[in-house]
């Protein structure tokens, strides 16, 4: 057997694309596989429209900010754990991760893209609903509070999306993640909804509003009304961001970008 | 090919990769020239896969140099990787994707810009014309084959690796493919390819690397391996028609036991 010695290279063989070109490329397919995805896509703004639109008796008797900020939470739960946590399990059982990594794109930028494709699903499906909310529920804020309530709707979108990014972390088989994240997301539902509604008595009601789902639409309804901004409310801004970097830590540091 | 014409494009010296306190590669070492088609040989559990995913950057060698073009893969990662061109054996890409698009995403992300006429032209050239719209997953074996073969040699890089490329073709199909791969080391690519097929071994490969559990046994050309071993009664055993071929060198040399 026989060794060579290299010399470096004198002069660039590699031509590397910016990371700015690259990112774009990267979202401007992730954005035409997200619209492909239709049905999902449908799912994550439909069924809350529904439950807004249904609820036009309940705005009268708990407010337009209750009503809106309870869906946007449930829309939120849809986007992170059924749709970006499936669709990178999903991707990543299929070898498309290992596929981009073969290419000299910086990783970081393959899911960012894919977090930037769930940001504009989080501003669709919010505005969506400040419309129905406005058009049928004649919910009617203050420009502030509209802004806001984008503005939170936000912040609790990644405190989802972490927590997304963690199951996929921690779990790698795709059917397990599919069931997990689904068992998670009616969990958050349930317990979210019957709390809302006083149906968990003090204790438990208590534990519910500190959960994701709780901090979440606690935010989103003090947002939306800026008036009613609180010491609780920022108690639940602060429990949102400190669930979005614990669940982001775990998720990044469990993530494998292969199920092999 | 910009590449300096005596050195390697690949240089693996002292290769090690360990899994826990598992050795599957042990000191490999071997380079591959420009205007080669190098094979990598060796049955299952032998360390050809860990040997490529070290080369290709998708895990971190416990010990070792590996440079492609003269960039060290631990150093210059992302250069490696803008001067190499995979070929995976089993291929996925977006789903939702037409063939068109993610040959223009794959070429984007390696710095070429492909107009639509551009990446209808290069369909045309693998006979696939009529395929832009379609999706990958659409496509027979060996179109998804001269896919992947296109994305892979789309910068013209320097090093292509093709892990059991020919695996489920037909034999038009494989013919095609190493017609394809034999084009390719005339242009001045170096090929690194890993497979089964002794045949494949003898009819395309210039050199071939014999491994068994995660070591180099020899390295030379088809023939020369047949006739340095030709004389081996380990070798003289496995025959069974008289005459030497690779195959029974290889089981000579590895022994006849099944690998799992």
């Amino acid at each position: 057997m026989t060794t060579t010695t290299i010399e470096p290279a004198t002069q660039p063989l590699v031509n590397l694309p910016s990371t700015s070109n690259v990112f774009s490329r990267l979202l401007k397919s992730d954005l035409k596989v997200q619209w492909r995805n239709r049905r999902a896509t449908i799912i994550v703004i439909l069924i809350p429209s529904i439950i807004l639109f249904s609820w036009k008796g309940l705005v009268k008797q708990f407010g337009g900010a209750f009503a809106l900020s309870n869906c946007i939470t449930f829309g939120l739960n849809a986007i992170g754990l059924m749709g970006y946590a499936n669709s990178i399990a999903r991707d990543r059982d299929k070898g498309i991760f290992q596929r981009l990594r073969l290419t000299p794109v910086p990783r970081w930028t393959i899911i960012a893209s894919r977090l930037a494709v769930q940001l504009v699903m989080i501003i669709v499906m919010s505005l969506v609903l400040f419309i129905i909310g406005y058009q049928v529920d004649k919910i009617t804020l203050t420009p502030t509070g509209y802004v806001l309530g984008l503005l939170t709707a936000i912040i609790g979108g990644a405190a989802y999306l972490s927590l997304g990014q963690m199951i996929v972390g921690l779990i790698r088989n795709v059917e397990t993640v599919n069931v997990t994240s689904r068992l998670v997301f009616f969990l958050f539902i349930m317990i979210g909804q019957i709390a809302s509604f006083g149906g968990l008595g003090e204790y438990w009601g208590n534990i519910a509003n500190w959960s994701p789902y709780g901090a979440t639409k606690t935010i989103i309804a003090a947002a939306l009304t800026p008036g009613a901004w609180n010491n609780n409310t920022s108690i639940s801004l602060l429990m949102s961001l400190g669930y979005t970097l614990v669940f982001t830590i775990l998720g990044i540091r469990y993530f494998r970008w292969s199920t092999k | 090919m910009n590449t300096p014409t005596n050195q390697p494009v690949l240089q693996v010296d002292g290769l090690d990769v360990r899994y826990g306190s598992f050795q599957a590669v042990q000191k490999v070492s071997f380079a591959v020239q420009p205007g080669e088609i190098f094979g990598l040989l060796g049955p299952n559990g032998a360390g050809k896969t860990s040997t490529l995913s070290a080369i290709e950057g998708l895990l971190k060698p416990n010990g070792g140099i590996i440079t492609v073009a003269g960039y060290d893969t631990r150093k210059q990662p992302l250069q490696v990787r803008a001067s190499m061109g995979v070929q995976l054996q089993n291929t996925s890409f977006q789903p939702e994707l037409t063939v068109a698009e993610i040959i223009q995403l794959y070429a984007g992300i390696h710095g070429v810009d492909l107009t639509t006429e551009k990446t209808a032209a290069i369909l045309a050239d693998i006979k696939l014309e009529d395929s832009a719209g379609k999706r990958f997953g659409q496509l027979s074996g060996g179109q998804q084959q001269r896919v992947s073969l296109v994305i892979a040699t789309i910068h013209r890089p320097p090093l292509v690796l093709m892990d059991e490329p020919t695996t489920g073709l037909d034999p038009q199909s494989r013919r095609q493919l190493w017609e394809r791969m034999e084009s390719m080391r005339n242009k001045g690519h170096a090929i690194l390819l890993t497979t089964h097929s002794m045949e494949e071994a003898e009819s395309v490969c210039d050199r071939i690397a014999i491994i068994d559990h995660g070591q180099i046994i020899t390295i030379d050309t088809p023939q020369a391996i047949i006739d340095g071993n030709r004389d081996k009664p380990e070798v003289i055993a496995a025959s069974r028609k008289g005459r030497i071929t690779l195959e029974d060198v290889f089981i000579g040399l590895t022994g006849t036991t099944v690998r799992s």
